[in-house]
């Protein structure tokens, strides 16, 4: 079949490999229909994320057909329309039973890998390193999903792709990442970053009760986007802006009840900042340009929450404690437990309430992706979401 | 507040001592220290199933190829004695195992008698609170000297690990009904550096066959 494997940092190729087949009973193989490339793929191209081999397929955002199932799948059949959450749950060990999926104690084979880089291991995931399970990923014509009957949502409607694909895991991480921001009634919400899951962030925040959202970002059609929404959108490389300012100013001088970082570890900044970030990472001295979190500490206000759904990967620098502390915010974070969200969403989708498709700017196929990664990660071409055809 | 602060908390009495000697006399013990040729591990996980049935699972000796790392047979040889098997590529290992305390529901003592493995080990399983499952705990030493350097270019782990990932895998087995696994993974080139990445990426480790044994479709 075909697939984009990463080759190292900055280089990505699509290749011929082998096809993946059935290894456990409780597995099925998917003829992929629509995959997706996702913000996390940056981190994975820019060589920000440990433990990726040269030939890794890429790719977490996938749906497609059931093509075949092993002896034990009950829940699926061949034939069948799926979308695939990207984080992998076994459905039975104490994390699955409370629910916090991405937590699942038994689907990441590489275990001890993790366990030594974080003290425990969190679920495997498709297409994201060795530490995460080596799992192949889903930019590409098919690929073996692992405890088909938990995770796997079957679409029965004939919504379209497209509308059902971010179902995988971008909607679903921005309603977790508003869902973690503990919104109330009449709360004022910012939400650094305006890429995908920044953008269902908003849109969940206000489904969520959030009176006012305030969208933070550089790029006009992505602020556009969130405009349209209803968001209130603030440009932070503007001259004479400055953020913080701004979310005083947005909010009688208290601050935002609630603050989303849907940037994470790769964040940009032009100031003296990003510059001592930007030459510390490269000296390996810090792993992470902790931009973002660091302004949405100072951002929020008093008792208020921070809800991270952008990835940090590793060790954070001159992150502003002693404020957190001061002003007894609360932190949540963490990949998505996909497995709450994908029926939910589904139904909103299917009532009309949300068409997520509209975050779409780019329809490629598996040919394209290699120069599509390189666009994307320098900001080229308004690019907001890309979408890949395989069999195109 | 409705009740004073000097009341006593109603609660159960705390226990005094736990599996594989962690606690002893309501106070934590750190495993025994590596020395005089010994090696000491204990490693604990916590599995959604009772303790009988996890003892039920772990006296099946017979079936522990399907979860321990590399043994590829188990026979009984008496009521409480059994012949260990242990193979990689063309060498093997061999030795012959006694159960010195069998406990149901709630603990398991073995160890070597003879052959090529000197070792001993203790699992105990005691019920999580609030059903949370019930927690193993394994405590395991092994005589160092040949065997276990042995081993570890046997199995590619050092047999301390192997302990951790061999109840990994009877928690996933339990649990889930199969032991994860990636490989045969579809991939690209891996370029020069591929076979030090794959090593060091645990891609040659064997990983038991789990309920897997015959074929999964
Ligand atoms: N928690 C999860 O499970 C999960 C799932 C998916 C994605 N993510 C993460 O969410 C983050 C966003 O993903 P995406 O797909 O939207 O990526 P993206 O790269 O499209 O979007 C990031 C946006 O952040 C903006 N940005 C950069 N620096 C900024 C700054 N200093 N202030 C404000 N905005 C800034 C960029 O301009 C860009 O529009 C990534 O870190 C991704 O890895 C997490
Ligand atoms: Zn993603
Ligand atoms: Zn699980």
């Amino acid at each position: 079949m075909k697939a984009v494997c990463w080759m190292g940092t900055s280089k990505v190729e699509t290749l011929t490999v082998d096809d993946p087949q059935l290894l456990n009973a409780q597995d099925a193989i998917i003829k992929i229909t629509r995959t997706a490339i996702c913000g996390s793929d940056l981190h994975l191209y820019d060589g920000m994320i440990p433990t990726m081999e040269a030939g890794d397929v890429l790719g977490h955002e996938f749906m497609g057909i059931v093509e075949e199932v092993g002896k034990d799948v009950t829940k699926i059949k061949r034939g069948d329309r799926v979308v695939i959450p990207f984080t992998i749950a076994c459905g039975n060990c104490l994390f699955c039973k409370k629910k916090i999926w991405a937590a699942c104690d038994n689907s990441n084979p590489n275990a001890q890998l993790m366990e030594k880089a974080y003290g425990y291991s969190g679920s495997g995931l498709f297409g994201y390193s060795h530490m995460m399970g080596g799992y192949a990923g889903g930019q590409a014509q098919y690929a073996r999903v692992p405890y088909a009957n938990v995770g796997p949502l079957k679409i029965e409607s004939d919504l379209s792709d497209e509308k059902v694909l971010f179902l995988s895991d971008i909607f679903p991480t921005g309603y977790m990442a508003a869902e973690n921001a503990q919104i109330t009634e009449g709360d004022t919400v910012a939400v650094w970053g305006c890429g995908p899951v920044g953008q269902f962030a908003i849109a969940s925040a206000f489904m969520l009760g959030a009176a006012k959202v305030i969208a933070i970002d550089r790029f006009p059609e992505r602020l556009e986007l969130a405009r349209s929404l209803g968001a209130i959108t603030v440009d932070y490389s503007e001259e004479d802006v400055s953020v913080l300012e701004a979310l005083k100013d947005l909010t009688g001088g208290i601050g935002p009840d609630a603050c989303i970082d849907a940037v994470g570890l790769e964040a940009h900044s032009s100031d003296l900042q990003g510059v001592y970030d930007t030459v510390k990472t490269a000296l390996l001295l810090e792993t992470d340009r902790p931009i973002v979190l660091r302004q949405a500490i100072m951002a929020v206000r008093k008792g208020g929450t921070l809800s991270i759904p952008g990835v940090y990967g590793g060790l954070l620098d001159k992150v502003p404690f002693g404020a957190a502390f001061g002003k007894g915010i609360t932190m949540k974070m963490g990949q998505t437990n996909m497995h709450n969200y994908m029926t939910p969403l589904l139904e909103r989708i299917e009532k009309g309430q949300i068409d997520p498709s509209y975050i779409i700017s780019h329809r490629i196929t598996l040919d394209q992706a290699p120069d599509m990664y390189k666009i994307w990660r320098d900001k080229k071409e308004k690019v907001t979401k890309i979408v890949i055809d395989p069999w195109a | 507040m409705s009740t004073p602060l000097t009341e006593k908390p109603a609660v159960e009495p705390l226990p005094r001592t736990a599996g594989a000697a962690s606690m002893i006399d309501g106070h934590y013990a750190p495993p025994p220290k590596d020395k005089d040729g010994k090696m000491w591990v204990r490693t604990s996980a916590i599995i959604q199933a009772d303790p009988q049935t996890l003892y039920e699972r772990w006296s099946d000796l017979e079936s522990s190829p399907s979860w321990q790392e590399e043994i590829t047979s188990v026979k009984k040889t008496g009521p409480k004695t059994s012949h260990w098997t242990m193979k990689s590529g063309d060498k093997t290992i061999e030795w012959d195992a006694e159960t010195l305390a069998s406990e149901p529901g709630k603990r398991i003592a073995w160890h070597s008698t003879a052959g090529d493995i000197h070792e001993a080990g203790e699992v105990v399983f005691e019920p999580a609170p609030a059903g949370r499952g019930t927690i193993v705990t394994i405590l395991m030493m092994f005589e160092m000297g040949k065997i276990a350097a042995m081993w570890e270019t046997f199995v590619g782990r050092n047999p301390k690990q192997a302990v951790v990932e061999n109840l990994r895998h009877f928690k996933a087995l339990v649990e889930a009904n199969e032991i994860p696994r990636v490989y045969p993974v579809p991939h690209g080139p891996r370029g020069t550096i591929g076979s030090l990445k794959e090593s060091a990426f645990g891609e040659k480790l064997p990983i038991p066959a789990g309920s897997n044994a015959s074929q999964p479709a």
